[in-house]
């Protein structure tokens, strides 16, 4: 991966005529000097995309510098990620980063772990829930919990995303909180939350645990019934759905973050610049109303916050994951 | 690049049985009874058939006969030139990050034109426009990161 | 009627205006540029949507994938080169029909019937957008396995060559969709340790590298063929209309496979062409013409992929489930705009829904002027010398591949797909059917696997479902034939002529 040193050249070129328009406010080196360039693992016109993009025109306007959005598909992200870890640590490259980060390594299929990056700010989390079709006999969450553990293994059968993806993770979480195995529930594994949403309307599923903005625009047009949402407490766009915690007393968060971060060792101008500039973006009308839009939960921790909420999630996705037999290692 | 149809079938046998002796030594995934293997194995069957059914000839009487275009008399090793534009595409790959875009882009057209039989008073002339017309379109119109290198784009 | 005449004022502001015009450009350029497919050019417009008003922001989506569906005919038809997987079915009769001198005529056909297309499409959408949706949300992955299976099966329908070549191109095809951990069952098959492969091989490299590449590595061996006949490029439109009259029944046909297959989350244009033109054939009275340069099969092909673009938005309107790849970016600009999918949008926000739906109409309308004169710009490449186009070309699929993920593994891809294409090519095994595999495969194993997972590794939900019963019948119909036709030609039942036969 020596492309990327040559990348942060690129932005070389376009700083030159740049430069002159920042300069005035340079008494000594600042960062960013030059324009800053941000990758996103995931493809353009997906959600992680759109918040980068919103993100980036935001601290466009906070640092004073273009912040481009480069999308670094391939590998179910790895390829992403680790363009974002192996950067050269200047503050000319960075990007955003997701909840499979703690994932991947766990399956076997990068080194790259949370602890090779530095984390800037996170900007979003999304908790699963869990839906049902809306002509399910289930009309609470604990009606579900019992029925499933009467049934026999493999009977019920939910969706929500890939095999080993983070619903499947959240389902096996919420089944071993209940005492149950994780695979007492049959995952039919899925291409993304869309689908699954699809197969439940169509009546293939029994419920889904995808996150609830996904789950929208099916509750909206009455196909799907939310029972619960796996956080700490209600979400604000949807105050009506129960928490977990509150109807069963069972603790489970997992979530889909989403975290702006750089390589490790990064300077300690780009942090000191970045992270208030990440909370002002947060806090903006422009920040809160798309995401508002979108139902995307509006969840903000700093640098070290979400360095906290990445080693979380990643000794309890990989518990889950050595729970469902996903775990290589 | 005419091969016999027992040649293809052949490569059509092995390259299906490959498939499906690995495909089924795939682990199973747990909790679930169908795995990552069945559909390798399937896919590789169908190869295995399907090559030995070419290489025997079978379904040979469906074939429009080709009305082949004009191959020019051979030279030896003329069929290597077919190699050019794949070799172009590694030359991209490689060159691209350190050379530049535009260096690189403007050596793939000038060998691919001279390869075609351009003469140099065509091929130069485009070897400097087309490079610079794509920089402009892909990097300012769609934005994509096109390596600068040795050569800065001056726009 | 109010709430008509607002979406009128609604679309008649002058930044609506600007951006329909604008991404109309920008789509016929991106669609026919090969390498880059109508899905990019509606991704790479994302960012600009940010900086639009919310109808703006709906119409340069609209408009420029109407577009870029259209002008992917182009370059296919001009140089054998499809813009996008949707044309791959049949550029080679557009290219047999420029050979014979009648390019003006596929590209017309191409141009009038997509644009006929996407307003029966869009008509659709506004008539029976809650029939249609009740219909894809009837389709479990039972049906939908049979659906991606026949559109398989369209491959040994089409093909000139052999079916047993058509299906194994099909299978190499299918085979290669087996690369990565984009499986249900989420492991990394045959990926040989390399990152880059984790995700798959995307469509697009795979397309550019077996139509562009190879077509650049003919050039190479081969002597340039003899000019056309040097004539004027003839009326483009002149003569369409007795295409319409003569394929009426075609056309109609072709509208409704592409607004059915359109309305069914997954399957979208690519797969509507292919059924289309595979239908086409069958049903002719002339199936012995397909691949010499006959249009009757653009004609159906080419008004089925722009309906099933229209009809792609009826699930996302309605419930938010993507129909394609344009329309899964597209519900994350509605959502960003404010414009949350779901039947309240068609009751709360009437006026812009029939505001959108003006935007299709129109948008299909000046597809006609703007895709005359991108049609005789691009025909102009006829007239250069080979060794200027062939060379920008390989440019042009080595950045295209570098573009759809900024990543040069794709640019390495490219040139091997070239090789692959060359050498199938050369000994009869048809490079459309590899990328019907390539681009069918995913959906086929994921439907295929999780219906064996529901039905707890049953067979019979298979059959047993009613609209999954006929389904099976037409697919194993489909299936059965060329071998039918094989054993009765054997066992003296002849005279079959060989050419129908390979129908």
């Amino acid at each position: 991966m020596t492309t990327i040193d040559r990348r942060g050249l690129l932005g070389a070129g376009a700083a030159l005529l740049a430069a002159p328009l920042a300069s005035p406010a340079l008494a000594q080196p600042r960062w960013p000097a030059r324009p800053v360039q941000m990758l996103c693992p995931w493809a353009a016109g997906g959600g992680t995309d759109a918040v980068l993009r919103i993100a980036a025109t935001l601290l466009e306007r906070e640092l004073g510098q273009p912040f481009n959005v480069v999308n670094r598909t391939g590998g179910s992200g790895v390829v992403g990620h680790t363009a974002i870890a192996q950067a050269s640590p200047d503050g000319y490259t960075l990007g955003i980063i997701t909840s499979e980060i703690c994932m991947l390594h766990w399956q076997g299929l990068t080194e790259v772990t949370y602890k090779n990056f530095t984390p800037l700010g996170q900007l979003n989390n999304d908790p699963p829930g869990i839906q049902v079709n809306a002509s399910s006999a289930y009309q609470n969450v604990q009606q579900l919990a019992d029925a499933i553990k009467a049934s026999p293994a493999g009977k019920f059968k939910a969706s929500g995303t890939g095999q080993g993806g983070i619903w499947h993770l959240a389902l096996a979480s919420w089944l071993g909180a209940m005492g149950l195995k994780a695979d007492h529930v049959r995952w039919v594994p899925s291409n993304g939350a869309a689908p699954a949403m699809q197969d439940l309307a169509a009546g293939g599923l029994d419920f889904t645990t995808c996150s609830v903005p996904e789950a929208r625009a099916m509750l909206d047009a009455g196909r799907a019934r939310s029972l619960a949402v796996m956080a700490p407490e209600r979400l604000s766009a949807f105050a009506n759905i129960p928490t977990l915690k509150e109807t069963m007393g069972i603790d489970v968060t997992a979530g889909a973050m989403r975290i702006i971060a750089g390589p490790a060792n990064l300077p300690a101008a780009v942090k000191a610049a970045m992270e208030p500039a990440l909370k002002k973006v947060f806090d903006s009308k422009e920040y809160q109303d798309f995401m508002n839009a979108r139902g995307f939960g509006l969840v903000y921790a700093d640098g070290a916050g979400a360095g906290q909420a990445l080693a979380t999630a990643d000794a309890s996705l990989g518990d889950a994951m050595k729970a469902a037999g996903l775990a290589k290692t | 690049m005419q091969l016999s149809d027992r040649v293809t079938g052949g490569v059509l046998v092995i390259l299906g049985g490959l498939a499906a002796w690995s495909g089924s030594r795939l682990p199973a995934v747990p909790g679930q009874d169908v795995g990552p293997a069945a559909f390798p194995m399937l896919i590789g069957s169908g190869l295995v058939i399907c090559g030995a059914l070419i290489a025997l000839g079978i379904g040979r009487s469906f074939e429009v006969p080709e009305e082949d275009a004009t191959e020019a008399a051979a030279p030896r090793f003329h069929g290597l030139r077919a190699l050019i534009p794949p070799a172009l595409l590694l030359f991209y790959m490689l060159a691209s990050e350190p050379l530049g875009f535009l260096l690189t882009a403007a050596i793939i057209v000038l060998i691919g034109a001279v390869a075609l039989g351009a003469r140099l008073t065509l091929a130069v002339p485009l070897a400097l426009a087309a490079p610079a017309l794509v920089h402009l379109a892909f990097y300012k119109l769609l934005r994509v990161p096109l390596p600068d290198g040795v050569l800065p784009a001056p726009w | 009627m109010n709430e008509l005449l607002e979406a009128v004022r609604l679309v008649a502001a002058p930044d609506v205006v600007i951006a329909i015009i604008a991404s109309a450009i920008y789509g016929l350029v991106v669609g026919s540029l090969p390498g880059l497919s109508a899905t990019m050019a509606t991704a790479l417009l994302v960012p600009v949507t940010f900086w639009l008003s919310p109808i703006a922001a709906i119409a340069t989506i609209i408009t420029a994938s109407a577009m870029a569906i259209f002008s992917g005919d182009i370059p296919g038809c001009l140089l054998r080169i499809p813009g996008t997987p949707a044309s791959a079915a049949y550029t080679d009769e557009a290219y047999a029909m420029t050979r014979k001198g009648q390019p003006e005529v596929a590209l017309g056909a191409g141009l009038w019937f997509s644009a006929i297309g996407g307003i029966v499409g869009t008509l659709s959408l506004v008539l029976m957008a809650p029939l249609l949706a009740e219909m894809a949300l009837s389709f479990s992955t039972f049906e939908y396995f049979w659906l991606a299976f026949l559109g398989l099966m369209c491959a040994t329908l089409v093909a000139r060559s052999s079916p047993i070549k058509a299906i194994a191109s099909m299978l190499l095809g299918l085979l290669i969709a087996c690369i990565g951990m984009e499986n249900p069952a989420g492991t990394p098959r045959f990926t040989f340790g390399l990152t880059d492969l984790l995700g798959g091989i995307e469509p697009i490299p795979a397309l550019v590298g077996v139509f562009a590449v190879s077509e650049v590595m003919r050039a190479m061996v081969t002597a340039e063929p003899p000019k056309l006949p040097h004539r004027k490029f003839g009326s483009i439109l002149a003569g369409q209309w007795k295409l319409t009259k003569t394929y009426q029944w075609p056309m109609w046909r072709g509208n409704f496979i592409g607004v059915i297959i359109g309305v069914l989350p997954g399957a979208g244009a690519d797969m509507a062409a292919w059924v289309s033109y595979a239908m086409s054939k069958k049903f002719s009275k002339t199936p012995e013409l397909f691949g010499t340069g006959h249009p009757e099969g653009l004609v159906e092909a080419g008004a089925s992929n722009n309906a099933s673009l229209a009809s792609g938005w009826v699930p996302s309107l309605l419930f938010g489930i993507p129909g394609d790849t344009i329309t899964a970016i597209a519900i994350g600009v509605l959502y960003m705009k404010g414009l949350n999918p779901g039947p309240t949008l068609f009751t709360e926000n009437a006026r812009s829904m029939y505001a959108l739906y003006l935007i299709f109409i129109i948008a299909n309308i000046i597809m006609i002027p703007l895709g005359i004169v991108m049609i005789r710009i691009a025909s102009k490449v006829l007239r250069a010398p080979r060794a200027s186009i062939m060379p920008v070309i390989l440019l042009l699929c080595a950045v295209g591949a570098y573009a759809t993920g900024n990543n040069l593994f794709s640019v390495l891809l490219v040139g091997l797909f070239g090789i692959l294409g060359f050498v199938m090519d050369r000994n009869g095994y048809p490079v459309a059917a590899l990328v019907l595999g390539i681009v069918m495969g995913t959906m086929v194993e994921q439907n295929f696997i999780t219906s064996l997972i529901k039905s707890d590794g049953d067979v019979m939900p298979f059959f047993e479902r009613p609209v999954s019963a006929v389904l099976a019948a037409m697919t194993i119909g489909a299936l059965l034939w060329p071998l039918g036709v094989w054993i009765w030609n054997r066992t003296g039942g002849r005279r079959l002529p060989a050419q129908g036969a390979a129908e």
